[in-house]
C-alpha cells in the first residue's frame, strides 16, 4: 500500500491544510487553519502554549479528527485515514520509546508493522538508521539505559526507518539541557537534509524555530498569526503579536504626522518626533500606530552623534546586564523604558544612571497597526503601554 | 580553646535536628507497630512455638503436614483450586480493567460502581447467594424445570465447579481494581507511538499494551492467589468434603479435634508458602509498583 523498500531517500510529501477546525467543548483549539507545505520543507509551528500548535499536529497525525476542514497529503485527503495507514513518522515530546524493547527493536517496529521486509533487509535498514543517528553501538540496550539525548536519537531513527514522506516532531528537544539541545538542532537539520522528508516541527522555543526552519508558522489563539521565512518574520512582523513573540522588541505607541515617500514621521507619546520606514503602511496622518525597534538595532552613545537618517532619543540608563558577548540595557526615555542590546565594546563605557543617546537608522523602525484586523485581542499583546 | 569549642557547639544543634528528622518516621510508625506486635506478631510467634512444642520439642507436626495423606490431598486441592480461581479471575478481570483504562470518564465511573458494589458485600453473603442460584430448588433449576428442559433438578452444588464459580466471583473485584491500577500506569502515548508507526489498534495492543501490562497481571495474580489459598467460608458452604481446602482443615484441627500444635503447624506452612510467593514476586517485579511506587 505504500512505496517503501526503495534504498534511496524518500522525498517529502506535500501537505495541505484546508480550513482545518477542531473544537473542544466551547473552545476552538484550531480555528480555520489553511496551510500549504511544499515537499521537503522544514516547517515549524511556533506559538505559546494553548495556541493550537499541538492540536494541529495531532490532527495531521490522525490522533484527532477535525470538526471541519480537510488535510491533503500529496493531493489526497487523509482526514478519514486512521493514523497507522498514514505513513507518517513521529517524534514525541517524551520520546515514547517502547520500554520493553531494545533500541533495535524500537527502531525496527515500524518495519515490522508496515512492511514485509525480510529479516535480513530489516536488519540492514535498522543498522543504516542507527548509523544515521550515530547509535550503532547501543543497538541492544533498553531505552532506560540511555541518556535523554540518546533516547531522542532512537526516537528519530524509529520515526524515519520506514522512509515516511512526512515527519512530525512534537517539541522533541524540550526535555534536553541547552547545550544538548543546540547539538541536536544541528543533528536534526543534518538528518533532514540527508533524508529529504517533509518535517512539521512543533515548538514554543522561538530561537529553535528560527534556526532550524525553512518556514515558520506563528500561531496565536488557534489561528495563524503569520507565515514566513525566519528572516521575514523577524524583520517584517505582520502584527504586534508576532513582533512581540519573536525576539525582544521595543513597541512604541505613536501617532502619524506625515507620510512622505518611504518614510513616515510619527510623534511618540512624550512628544518626540521620529521617523520610521513606511513598509506596507497605507494609513494617513493622524493614525495611531506602534513603532517597532529591535533592541539590537539601537546604538547607545554617551556623546551626541549626528547623522542623516538617524533617529535620536535621550534617556537614562536604568539597568545593565552582562551577557558575555553583549550588554542588555534598559534606558528610561520619558515615561517609556526602552531596551537596547549593544556589543561588548560599545557597552563597556556605559554606567548605571548615566544620560545616554539612543540612535537608530530610520529604516529599522517598523510600523505596526495597534489592532490587527483579523484579531482584536492582539492589541494588548504589546509590551510597553 | 574556644576555637575548638565553637564548631562543636555549632554542630550540636544540627545533629539534634538530624536525629529529629530520623525519629519522626519512627514516631509516626510506632502506634501501628505496637498494634501489629501485640495482636499479630506475638500470636504468630506463639503459633509457631506451639507447632513445635507439642511433646517436648519436635518437628513431628510438620512431618504430618508434609506426609500424611490427608494433608497432602488437602494441600493439593487448595493449590489447585486457588490456581484455577486466580486464572479465571484474571481472564475475566483483564477486559474489564482494559475498558476501565481506555474508556471515558462516565463509562469508567459506571463500571467501577458495578465492580465495587459486590466488593463491599460480605463474602458469606456472596457465597450464600450462590446457594440460592445453584440449589436443587434454586433459581437455575426452577427455570430449567419450568421450561421443560429437564425433568428432575440438576445437582449443581457441592462440587468443584460451584466452589470455583463463587471464588472467581468473590475475587473478581480485587483482581479488576489491581489490574486497573497497574494499567493506568502504562503511558498511553506509547499506544499513539505504536499507531503512528504502523500498528493497527489490535497490533498496538498485542505488541505494546499487553506486554507492558504483564507485570501488573503477575502482581494481581499473586495477590489474588494468596487470598484464594486462605478461602474458608466458600468451599465450606458450596463444596463437598472432597473440595476441602487447608483453612477448613486447620479450623477442624483447632476447634473440633483441639489439636492446636497440628493446626499451628499447618498454619505456619501456609504462611511460609504465601510469604515466599510474595518474596519471589518482589525479587523479580518489585511489589511497590502495584501500589504506584517506582517505575521499571
Amino acid at each position: 500500500m505504500n512505496e517503501l523498500g526503495g534504498s534511496g531517500n524518500a522525498n517529502g510529501a506535500q501537505l495541505r491544510l484546508r480550513n482545518l477546525t477542531k473544537v473542544f467543548g466551547a473552545t476552538k483549539a484550531v480555528d480555520e487553519i489553511s496551510l500549504d507545505v511544499p515537499t521537503g520543507t522544514f516547517l515549524s509551528l511556533l506559538g505559546p502554549s494553548g495556541s493550537g500548535k499541538t492540536t494541529t499536529l495531532n490532527l495531521i497525525a490522525g490522533f484527532l479528527t477535525p470538526d471541519s476542514g480537510d488535510i491533503l497529503m500529496d493531493e489526497r485527503s487523509i482526514a478519514d485515514v486512521p493514523p497507522h495507514k498514514r505513513n507518517i513518522g513521529m517524534v514525541f515530546q517524551s520520546y515514547s520509546l517502547f520500554p520493553h524493547m531494545t533500541v533495535s527493536e524500537n527502531v525496527g517496529f515500524p518495519l515490522r508493522m508496515r512492511t514485509s521486509l525480510s529479516r535480513e533487509a530489516s536488519r540492514h535498514r535498522i543498522a543504516e538508521m542507527l548509523a544515521l543517528v550515530q547509535l550503532s553501538h547501543l543497538a541492544s540496550r533498553y531505552p532506560r539505559q540511555l541518556s535523554g539525548g540518546q533516547q531522542q536519537r532512537v526516537a528519530m531513527a524509529r520515526a524515519l526507518v520506514s522512509h515516511p514522506r512526512l515527519l512530525l516532531m512534537d517539541e522533541p528537544l524540550g526535555a534536553l539541557d541547552k547545550k544538548l539541545r543546540e547539538q541536536m538542532q544541528v543533528e536534526i537539520k543534518r538528518i533532514h537534509r540527508s533524508v529529504g522528508t517533509t518535517v512539521i516541527y512543533v515548538t514554543h522555543d522561538q530561537s529553535e524555530a528560527l534556526t532550524m526552519s525553512d518556514v515558520v508558522v506563528v500561531m496565536h489563539q488557534a489561528r495563524i498569526a503569520q507565515i514566513g521565512t525566519p528572516r521575514a518574520l523577524y524583520e517584517a512582523p505582520a502584527n504586534l503579536f508576532v513582533a512581540d513573540f519573536l525576539g525582544d522588541s521595543n513597541l512604541l505607541p505613536a501617532r502619524v504626522i506625515a507620510v512622505s515617500g518611504d518614510r513616515v514621521q510619527v510623534e511618540l507619546a512624550n512628544g518626540e518626533i521620529i521617523r520610521a520606514a513606511r513598509g506596507t503602511f497605507a494609513g494617513a496622518a493622524g493614525d495611531r500606530i506602534i513603532v517597532l525597534v529591535r533592541p539590537e538595532d539601537m546604538s547607545v552613545r554617551v556623546s551626541r552623534e549626528q547623522g542623516n537618517g538617524l533617529n535620536l532619543l535621550t534617556g537614562t540608563v536604568k539597568e545593565i546586564s552582562y551577557h558575555g558577548d553583549t550588554f542588555k540595557l534598559d534606558v528610561a526615555v520619558g515615561e517609556q523604558s526602552l531596551k537596547a542590546k549593544v556589543a561588548r565594546g560599545e557597552g563597556a563605557g556605559i554606567e548605571l544612571g548615566r544620560a545616554v543617546f539612543l540612535t537608530w537608522k530610520f529604516e529599522v523602525a517598523k510600523i505596526l497597526r495597534p489592532q490587527d484586523e483579523s484579531n482584536d485581542s492582539l492589541a494588548v499583546a504589546g509590551g510597553e503601554q | 580553646m574556644t576555637a575548638v569549642a565553637e564548631p562543636a557547639a555549632r554542630a550540636a544543634p544540627r545533629l539534634s535536628a538530624l536525629s529529629a528528622v530520623r525519629l519522626l518516621p519512627a514516631l509516626l510508625l510506632l502506634p501501628c507497630l505496637l498494634w501489629i506486635s501485640f495482636f499479630f506478631l506475638l500470636p504468630l510467634a506463639l503459633m509457631c512455638w506451639r507447632s513445635l512444642a507439642s511433646d517436648g520439642f519436635a518437628f513431628e507436626t510438620y512431618s504430618v503436614v508434609f506426609t500424611s495423606p490427608l494433608y497432602t490431598k488437602v494441600m493439593w486441592t487448595t493449590v489447585k483450586t486457588a490456581s484455577i480461581a486466580t486464572l479465571g479471575a484474571l481472564i475475566l478481570a483483564y477486559p474489564i480493567a482494559y475498558v476501565l483504562t481506555v474508556g471515558g470518564a462516565k463509562l469508567r465511573a459506571l463500571i467501577l460502581i458495578f465492580v465495587l458494589i459486590p466488593y463491599w458485600v460480605d463474602i458469606i453473603v456472596r457465597s450464600f447467594s450462590w446457594l440460592i442460584l445453584l440449589g436443587d430448588n434454586g433459581l437455575i433449576n426452577k427455570i430449567l424445570m419450568a421450561s421443560g428442559l429437564i425433568g428432575s433438578p440438576l445437582h449443581l452444588l457441592y462440587n468443584p465447579v460451584s466452589v470455583l464459580l463463587a471464588m472467581v466471583q468473590i475475587l473478581l473485584p480485587l483482581t479488576t481494581v489491581t489490574l486497573f491500577g497497574a494499567m493506568l500506569r502504562i503511558d498511553r502515548t506509547l499506544i499513539a507511538a505504536a499507531k503512528i508507526h504502523g500498528a493497527s489498534g489490535w497490533q498496538a495492543f498485542r505488541t505494546v499494551f499487553f506486554p507492558l501490562s504483564l507485570p501488573g497481571v503477575y502482581g494481581a495474580g499473586l495477590l489474588v492467589f494468596v487470598l484464594a489459598l486462605g478461602f474458608y467460608v466458600t468451599p465450606a458452604l458450596l463444596g463437598s468434603p472432597r473440595e476441602t481446602m487447608v483453612a477448613q482443615t486447620i479450623m477442624v484441627e483447632a476447634s473440633q479435634l483441639l489439636d492446636w500444635p497440628q493446626a499451628s503447624a499447618a498454619g505456619a506452612v501456609l504462611l511460609v508458602i504465601t510469604t515466599s510467593l510474595a518474596w519471589i514476586y518482589n525479587r523479580y517485579f518489585s511489589l511497590d509498583r502495584l501500589w504506584g511506587g517506582s517505575n521499571t
